[in-house]
């Protein structure tokens, strides 16, 4: 009896991501109005926190990498929120999860164009704060500087995959974007160092990879700044090891998820 | 045989109460146009919101202030976690009621709402019932945690004042969510509109810092917002002023809730004026 040979299905996770944030660059471009929401209140901290620092040193890096932090932790809130709830709302979350390409991958492609694109609103608070002061900061290591930089939004896009992965189940994304927002920014340091939170916040601060990476951050590009007494070198270590635990928990999850709304068949519920 | 007359009801103009549409707005509201602010929505907006926007606010002048005299960084703390309690007025009285608009277009009822005879001002006045609670309650809140954490002090005597301020600010404040609501009416969402001036305040309303920091056009803007009174008015009121030193700010705060209020029953007239002739403008 002759027999039918299937070709079996492959995928590539570097493809799937690329062609994810292929569409998530094209779907941007065709309505670039959603970035705003999530850049007016980073771009507006900005400017409040340049107005209050006024007369501290190193006020510019300051600032520009805190709103520019903020910036990227919307769009990674925001944007991990929407990469699966707009799947849901216009229906093509069962047919997105039935390919065979790990649903992990399209999201990872949405989230880290979203945190790319959070630079829009660290280059719109530079422009404005050095128009405004009249310097332009200097870095004294700008390779160290732009290095540890992509670092940080890879701990973010880590962070972001997680919560998409949570997501799924959950109707309380709104809820944690929204409500969960200030404590984001506070957790993580994004205007101030986390040293000066009360202590015992600090190891629930460590929970998150940005907080370790922007530490380093400061570190590279602040002179005299203090931070965690461990320094730059273990800040670095911190935040490669909870990337990959966050990035490990995500594909876990993910692969649970599938497996669950698959069998359960619920996933359209909203 | 001819067919017999038959009895021609009396036609009566079908004449909306205001009281019953007022009510029944406010009523139903939280369950159709205001439905997105579920209860999780609600209490994060009255209990988390105001403690971690004014807790980040307090860590950003703590460390602007470090090395400073411990007197200066008290009285900007204190500064500082007052504007904020205020600010949080925002998220309810603008985000939410600005996004009523919306709701009405994705529900698919802009046109049935736009054709109905129902008296205009106690229909977005009703809709504004809930906000206005739930900003009160925000604020309130907001104040207590001043006390609580931040060295805030509210004398007994100055209760009463502080109580007049917040709830005028939460009225002037949800009637200007509601002429972002009209402008919205002519845009594709209002979520843009109501993001930009759900955290515009803080720069421009003396949220932060003293109005005096912003260039004097700056300022002449500021004093068009309603948040820019009711944070001055909350701050006279606790810092302990008379009588008399409140009159002018509540005037100037219950002036700009009415002209909000004005302008926003004239915007709605207007595009729906404009929405009738042209029959696209309800669309989403």
């Amino acid at each position: 009896m002759a027999t039918v040979s299937v070709p079996r299905a492959h995928w590539s996770g570097r493809r799937s991501t690329l062609a994810s944030i292929r569409l998530a660059v094209l779907t941007f471009l065709a309505d670039p109005q959603w970035l705003i929401p999530s850049m007016i209140a980073p771009i507006v901290f900005g400017f409040v926190s340049f107005e209050l620092f006024l007369g501290t040193p190193d006020l510019v890096v300051y600032v520009i990498l805190g709103a520019g932090m903020m910036s990227m932790w919307g769009q990674t809130l925001y944007g991990s929120g929407w990469a699966t709830g707009q799947d849901r709302n216009i229906g093509t979350l069962e047919p997105t999860l039935s390919a065979p390409t790990p649903y992990v991958f399209v999201v990872l492609g949405r989230i880290l164009w979203n945190v790319v694109s959070g630079l829009i609103g660290i280059v719109l608070v530079f422009v404005v704060v050095v128009v405004a002061t009249g310097t332009v900061p200097s870095i004294d290591n700008p390779v160290a500087f732009v290095v540890l930089f992509v670092f940080t939004m890879l701990t973010l896009a880590a962070v972001g995959t997680v919560f998409a992965a949570a997501y799924v189940y959950t109707r309380y994304a709104g809820f944690v974007q929204n409500v969960g927002e200030f404590a984001f920014y506070i957790g993580t340091g994004c205007m101030f160092p986390i040293v000066i939170l009360p202590f015992w916040t600090n190891p629930i601060a460590l929970l998150f990879p940005p907080s370790w990476a922007l530490d380093a951050l400061r570190y590279a590009s602040i002179p005299g700044y203090v931070g965690f007494s461990w320094g730059l070198g273990w800040d670095i270590v911190g935040g490669v090891a909870t990337t990959a635990i966050y990035l490990l928990i995500a594909g876990i999850v993910f692969k649970r998820v599938e497996r669950h709304v698959l069998e359960v068949g619920n996933l359209q519920e909203y | 045989m001819g067919a017999l007359p038959t009895a021609q009801p009396a036609r009566v103009p079908y004449r909306s109460k205001f009281w019953r549409t007022l009510w029944t707005n406010a009523i139903v509201a939280p369950k159709t146009t205001l439905g997105f602010m579920r209860i999780d929505f609600i209490l994060g907006e009255i209990f988390i919101i105001p403690l971690t926007q004014m807790v980040f606010f307090v860590f950003v002048v703590a460390f602007s202030y470090a090395g400073s005299p411990s007197s200066v960084i008290a009285s900007e703390i204190a500064f500082v976690a007052i504007g904020n309690a205020v600010a949080t007025v925002a998220y309810s009285s603008i985000f939410s009621v600005c996004q009523t608009t919306d709701s009405e277009k994705q529900l698919g009822t802009m046109e049935h709402l736009l054709a109905s005879p129902a008296n205009r001002t106690a229909l977005y006045f009703g809709r504004g019932f809930l906000p206005i609670l739930i900003s009160v309650a925000s604020v309130a809140m907001g104040l207590a945690y001043a006390v609580l954490f931040f060295g805030v002090t509210i004398s007994g005597a100055s209760v009463p004042f502080v109580a007049v301020s917040v709830v005028l600010t939460a009225f002037s404040m949800v009637g200007f969510g509601l002429l972002l609501g009209g402008v919205a009416l002519y845009l594709r969402t209002s979520i843009i509109l109501g993001n930009i001036f759900l955290f515009i305040g803080l720069l421009l309303s003396g949220v932060n810092f003293p109005l005096s920091s912003l260039p004097y056009p700056v300022q002449v803007v500021s004093y068009g917002l309603p948040l820019t009174w009711g944070v001055a008015a909350i701050r006279s009121a606790i810092d302990g002023a008379s009588l008399a030193g409140m009159e002018l700010l509540w005037l100037g705060l219950a002036l700009s809730g009415l002209a909000a209020y004005g302008l926003s029953i004239a915007l709605w007239g207007t595009f729906e004026h404009r929405a009738k002739s042209t029959g696209s403008i309800a669309r989403f």
